[in-house]
């Protein structure tokens, strides 16, 4: 490519306001959060170090642990869901149907636009009193029941049910992109020997497609950790505490309960979470694209 | 590519897509429904489909009530602030990052673009601090400040890859003719790059149009945009169910739209470029 005739000064000015922005805001933004988090501070931040004292209390919060074992269940089944739906949505997209860029848009719609939107017709839905469990009953399924959001035992479920509405389209999306890479002659070898079709996408298909379901799942996987709106917009964390996760438990600690450092403690901890998610897709992609040069 | 499919297959598949299609958009689909009915039918047991009596009255009262207007207006101005404020600061930077590579380019770029995976409640209590201080808190400024702010590493991400696609030699070509820095710029590289701006521009709208986590914390009555608005009456027990279809259709109006223009690039910019 040929060099812009700029020079190295006009490069290092064009990239400064960036590098103001990302290091003043973000880096040392996460770093004030890592030191208070080291603090006693309650209200209002105060500098008098406790060392990792909070991230001990932090374990030992029942709210945190069940946020915790929340956002695994909920993570697990919907990530799981939501590969499924989408590899099998990306195989249908790919049979050349009519009107795929349609139908591509329309399935990433709802990942498109924020749950605190959407969110109210979900409410609107599962509530007993006239959603579906009101059309049912009035097709004249008088004991059909369908109120999962207000049994403590099942509203998580519902969460898994509205984040696989959202995020099947952006996995159909990713994985729609690795089958159109998959090599033609590939399809015809298959027929020739007359292997049966699912046999090809789950046995061969599929390994071709791994760097691309593992991008899905990583994207996925962030998402779980960071979800907010969703359970906001949903369940507000009820009923009880059946639908808490992490991120509601700190956002209440540094506002609602004024217990900054313990909040604080429990952004970091998500943050390890999203770097420890982060990190060895980095080094796997890394690794990959030095083998591809060799 | 799909591999010989029968017409009756086809057929299949086409229905399947229909079928599926129809599902995904359904909630989407009630909402804009339920904005045109009145209250009662809103919600009538067993729920009324499409024939009721169409009214416009909800938009009217949402349009009515001014504060509803205000909140509109926030959305647009904080939505399009943030997104011409990113575009300003990632313009150079995509540009030089495209044109002037170094052998760290890659792994920078990565790096910001993983910032934006990373969880906000991490930053947000510095931020928080600092618009108190500030006198920033439920402020437009400030919010829009914010969401150049999470939103830049995906604009400039974006305006890396479009800008990497111009090809170098017509740099040359230009430069051949005698074309100064300032030209290059101004004729030969702006005109090109306008088509990738254009998407990016498109892309960040509907992010910063969607968000919800800064717009809810860090806004009260004043600058509090659509979304923060809509989650304020989020324990609806039917009371105003039509009107907040009414509000969440405004909402997402501007998503179909610009959605549906901007198809690819919201494909790419959604998965991280894992799509292009």
């Amino acid at each position: 490519m040929a060099k812009f005739s700029g020079t190295r000064a006009h490069v290092y000015l064009a990239m400064l306001p960036v590098w103001i922005i990302v290091l003043v805001a973000l880096v040392s933004s996460t770093v004030w959060t890592f030191v208070i988090s080291l603090t006693n501070s309650k209200l209002l931040p105060v500098y008098k170090f406790n060392f990792f004292h909070q991230y001990e209390l932090l374990l030992k919060q029942p709210a945190w642990q069940v946020a915790v074992s929340n956002l695994i269940v909920f993570g697990v089944l919907f990530i799981a869901i939501c590969l499924v739906f989408g590899f099998v949505m990306a195989i249908m997209m790919d049979q050349r149907i009519r009107g795929e860029a349609f139908f591509r848009t329309v399935f990433l719609y709802p990942y498109a636009m924020s749950f605190v939107v959407t969110g109210l017709v979900w409410q609107w839905v599962l509530n007993p009193g006239f959603g579906i469990q009101a059309a049912v009953r009035g097709l004249g399924f008088e004991n059909f029941t369908f109120d999962w959001i207000v049994q403590p035992d099942r509203a998580i479920y519902i969460l898994v049910l509205a984040a696989v509405w959202q995020g099947s389209g952006l996995v159909m999306a990713i994985l729609l992109a690795g089958l159109r890479g998959v090599d033609e002659d590939l399809w015809k070898a298959t027929r020739i020997d007359g292997i049966a079709k699912w046999r090809v996408y789950t046995s061969i298909v599929l390994p071709i497609i791994a760097p691309m379901a593992a991008t899905a799942t990583v994207l996925l996987a962030v998402s779980v950790v960071k979800a907010y709106d969703l359970v906001v917009a949903l369940t507000g964390g009820g009923p009880g505490n059946a639908t808490e996760v992490p991120a509601k438990f700190v956002m209440e600690n540094l506002f609602a309960r004024q217990n900054v450092a313990l909040a604080n403690a429990g952004a970091i901890m998500m943050l390890v979470a999203v770097i420890a998610i982060l990190v060895p897709m980095y080094y796997a992609r890394r690794y990959m694209a030095q083998k591809a040069e060799v | 590519m799909a591999r010989n499919v029968t017409t009756q297959r086809k057929i299949v598949n086409t229905v399947l897509a229909w079928g599926i299609g129809l599902l995904i958009f359904f909630p989407i689909l009630w909402t804009i429904l339920t904005s045109f009915k009145s209250e009662a039918t809103a919600i009538a047991d067993p729920p009324v489909f499409l024939f009721f009596d169409w009214t416009l009255d909800n938009y009217r009262v949402v349009q009515e009530r001014s504060d509803y207007m205000r909140f509109l207006w926030n959305s647009v101005i904080i939505a399009g602030g943030s997104t011409l404020l990113g575009i300003i600061v990632a313009v150079p930077a995509a540009w030089s990052m495209a044109f002037v590579p170094s052998a760290r380019t890659k792994d920078i770029l990565l790096w910001m673009l993983s910032t934006k995976m990373l969880p906000a409640v991490g930053v947000l209590y510095p931020i928080y601090l600092i618009f108190i201080k500030m006198g920033l808190l439920d402020s437009r400024v400030g919010l829009t400040v914010v969401l150049m702010l999470i939103n830049l590493p995906i604009i400039i991400w974006m305006l890396y890859t479009y800008f990497r696609e111009i090809p170098g030699e017509i740099l040359e070509a230009a430069r051949m003719d005698g074309a100064s820095l300032k030209e290059e710029i101004l004729y030969v590289l702006t005109p090109m790059a306008v088509p990738g701006i254009a998407s990016t521009v498109l892309l960040n709208i509907i992010l910063a149009w969607n968000e919800a986590f800064w717009t809810l914390n860090l806004t009260a009555a004043k600058a509090a945009p659509l979304t923060a608005f809509i989650a304020s009456y989020s324990s609806p027990e039917g009371l105003f169910y039509a009107k907040l279809s009414a509000a969440s259709t405004m909402a997402i109006a501007p998503i179909l739209i610009l959605g549906w223009f901007s198809q690819k690039q919201l494909v790419r910019g959604l998965t991280f470029g894992a799509v292009k």
